[in-house]
């Protein structure tokens, strides 16, 4: 599924190097529900950021689905990007111009999905996050528990085989933070991959696996005990 | 991603800033409206010369005197303009041009008058239409018959009445006058003097045979310019030419280049030239605001990129590719160039008959005009465009996401 191998990146500015990433190496298998933890700093971003396909690597190596990625092209990552990955981000992320239905038609509208289609299926994705009403309402005139779920509702929407999710409960309270967690396990166990960045030990608990990092490096990779699961 | 969704995304966001897109296209519009104005009234006033030259005839050709160099023996008689016509192949009418200012008067009125004389074939060659009655035939002409034929204006106010053929008037000089036949009577050909003024301001305009005219005024008969007009178009310059020698035959002058023959066209052809030019130079001038509206296009599709840097980094992580975001933008600018342009082609239009109306030109809107016109607004949207939504499109979706 996702596996990479001995993978450095290193950023160069003027005469500064900052090498965030010091050979990690990760194995993710179908199915998994992975949480990424560590300080700030520690190169978590950076490794989901290239996970993503936003970024290259320095060195080593990307394979996902059986595909190297570490040697395509800006166009072909946007391209793995908009069929393979789904993306939920801290601060949501949706355009604030356009509709939630627009919003989560999107990423179809680059996959080059016909109109109608579009809208059954962008339909379809709301529901599965229980959002049907105010689809026509602009992600201002909803609360952000609701903008998180129309930020999955967009990440599912071209039925992607991973969800990489950057501290997808930070700017939520904890009420909602249950209500958000409890829809990436159901998508979870319906078979998607789910890779999440936090830094909240009770959000990495909903999670199968954790993986601890350090200064650019995996520190601890272990199972989740007592998970918690909604 | 199709064109027509690109087109919805950018009319959303020109939309979301009505009064930005607005300033921005300003300078399209008023670059466009000035070139369309300027370019359909200079166009508009060669079509009307042409007009005007074409309803004088585009066969004339006009045949004068140098002079400067002619001395009364060398100028063209009537029996010259006889022979011309008998002669030359070439030459279908051939007319004497005479005009002499006289006085008209009837039972009712005095009047002053302008008096044209030629042969009967001036009916043709000046285009003279009728309202009323015929103009006089060869044999009135070869007569020397008191015969004439008035305008409009002058028929309303010598005999207070429109149809005033079989009248008699009494037309002539100060001192010698003789009494003439109204045999027809001219449409009026200046009807927007005679709508403004009282046609007893106007001198009465009379046509009468040259013959006549002579006698009547005593004069030697001889004139400096006369029309011809040729069979065909083909055939303008050699009708022309064999006048000249025919003329020099006739007069015993040859080599001292005392005649001269110019078709009528070849005025126009200059006019027009002059026209066009000054039209051109005029519309240059105006396009350059056109390219002041363009350096506007860019200078807010640079500002809306990084405005919409965060918004670039989401549609770059979710799949957009390079070409996807430098599309949308591009279409942006077009879409904003072409409202612009459609616009200024309104404003342009309006502005011409505007200008038109008070210069007493009707501009002429060729149907090219409006095609370069939006042509050319959109060619300044891609021109304009192509940097901010190249800029756009190589953004690095990971800064761009991080942009505040």
């Amino acid at each position: 599924m996702i596996r990479i191998e001995n993978v450095t990146k290193v950023y160069r500015n003027g005469e500064i190097q900052l090498t965030a990433l010091k050979g990690v190496s990760l194995h993710v298998k179908p199915g998994e529900f992975v949480a990424v933890m560590g300080p700030s700093g520690c190169g978590k971003s950076t490794l989901m950021n290239l996970l993503g396909c936003l970024d290259s690597i320095t060195s080593g190596k990307y394979i996902l689905n059986g595909k190297d990625v570490s040697t395509l092209s800006g166009n072909e990552l946007a391209y793995i990007r908009n069929k393979e990955i789904g993306f939920v981000f801290q601060s949501f992320n949706l355009l604030p111009r356009m509709t939630i239905l627009e919003n989560v038609e999107l990423p179809m509208v680059y996959a080059g999905v016909p109109a109608r289609e579009r809208r059954a299926r962008a339909l379809e994705a709301l529901a599965r996050v229980d959002l049907s009403e105010r689809i026509k309402h602009r992600p201002s005139e909803i609360s952000g528990g609701q903008r998180q779920r129309v930020a999955i509702a967009r990440a599912i929407v071209n039925k992607p085989s991973v969800i990489l999710a950057d501290e997808p409960t930070g700017n939520l309270d904890t009420k909602v933070t249950v209500e958000i967690m409890r829809i990436i396990q159901q998508l979870n166990d319906e078979g998607v991959t789910v890779l999440m960045v936090t830094h909240e030990p009770d959000v990495a608990n909903y999670a199968k696996r954790i993986v601890r990092m350090k200064d650019g490096c995996i520190i601890d990779d272990y199972p989740v005990q007592n998970r918690t699961v909604l | 991603m199709n064109l027509m969704e690109n087109v919805k995304m950018a009319l959303a966001s020109i939309w979301s800033n009505k009064m930005r897109s607005f300033l921005t296209m300003l300078g399209i519009i008023i670059g466009i409206s000035s070139v369309i104005a300027v370019v359909s009234l200079g166009q508009g006033g060669q079509h009307t010369i042409t007009g005007e030259f074409e309803k004088i005839g585009a066969n004339t050709v006009l045949i004068t005197v140098d002079s400067s160099k002619a001395e009364l023996s060398d100028y063209i008689t009537l029996e010259d303009v006889k022979q011309l016509k008998e002669k030359v192949p070439y030459i279908r009418y051939a007319t004497p041009v005479f005009q002499v200012q006289g006085q008209a008067n009837s039972r009712l009125k005095s009047k002053r008058a302008y008096i044209i004389g030629g042969t009967s074939d001036l009916y043709q060659v000046d285009n003279i239409e009728l309202a009323y009655g015929r103009f006089y035939n060869d044999a009135e002409y070869e007569e020397g018959k008191p015969v004439a034929i008035i305008s409009n204006s002058a028929a309303k106010s010598l005999f207070k009445m429109e149809d005033v053929v079989g009248m008699t008037l009494d037309i002539g000089s100060d001192f010698a006058k003789k009494s003439f036949t109204v045999i027809g009577v001219v449409k009026n050909q200046i009807e927007m003097f005679s709508d403004m003024t009282n046609e007893d301001n106007l001198p009465a305009i009379i046509y009468m045979p040259a013959t006549t005219l002579k006698q009547l005024f005593g004069m030697y008969g001889a004139t400096t310019q006369v029309y011809i007009v040729a069979d065909s178009k083909e055939n303008i310059e050699s009708a022309g030419n064999l006048a000249v020698k025919l003329l020099e035959n006739r007069h015993g002058n040859r080599g001292r280049e005392i005649y001269k023959a110019e078709p009528l066209m070849k005025q126009l052809d200059q006019i027009n030239n002059v026209l066009g030019i000054f039209t051109t130079f005029v519309a240059a001038v105006a396009a350059i605001s056109l390219l002041v509206g363009g350096v506007g296009v860019m200078n807010i599709m640079l500002v809306s990129v990084t405005e919409r840097t965060r918004e670039i980094g989401i549609r770059k992580a979710i799949g957009a590719r390079t070409g996807h975001i430098l599309f949308q933008f591009l279409t942006e600018s077009v879409i904003i160039s072409c409202i612009g342009g459609i616009l200024g082609l309104i404003f342009g239009i309006a502005g011409a008959y505007g200008l038109g109306s008070i210069a007493g030109i009707s501009p002429y809107i060729s149907p090219g005009t409006v095609i370069i016109a939006i042509l050319f607004s959109s060619a300044v949207g891609i021109f304009f465009g192509i940097y901010p939504a190249r800029k756009a499109a190589r953004l690095d979706p990971i800064e761009a996401l991080r942009y505040e």
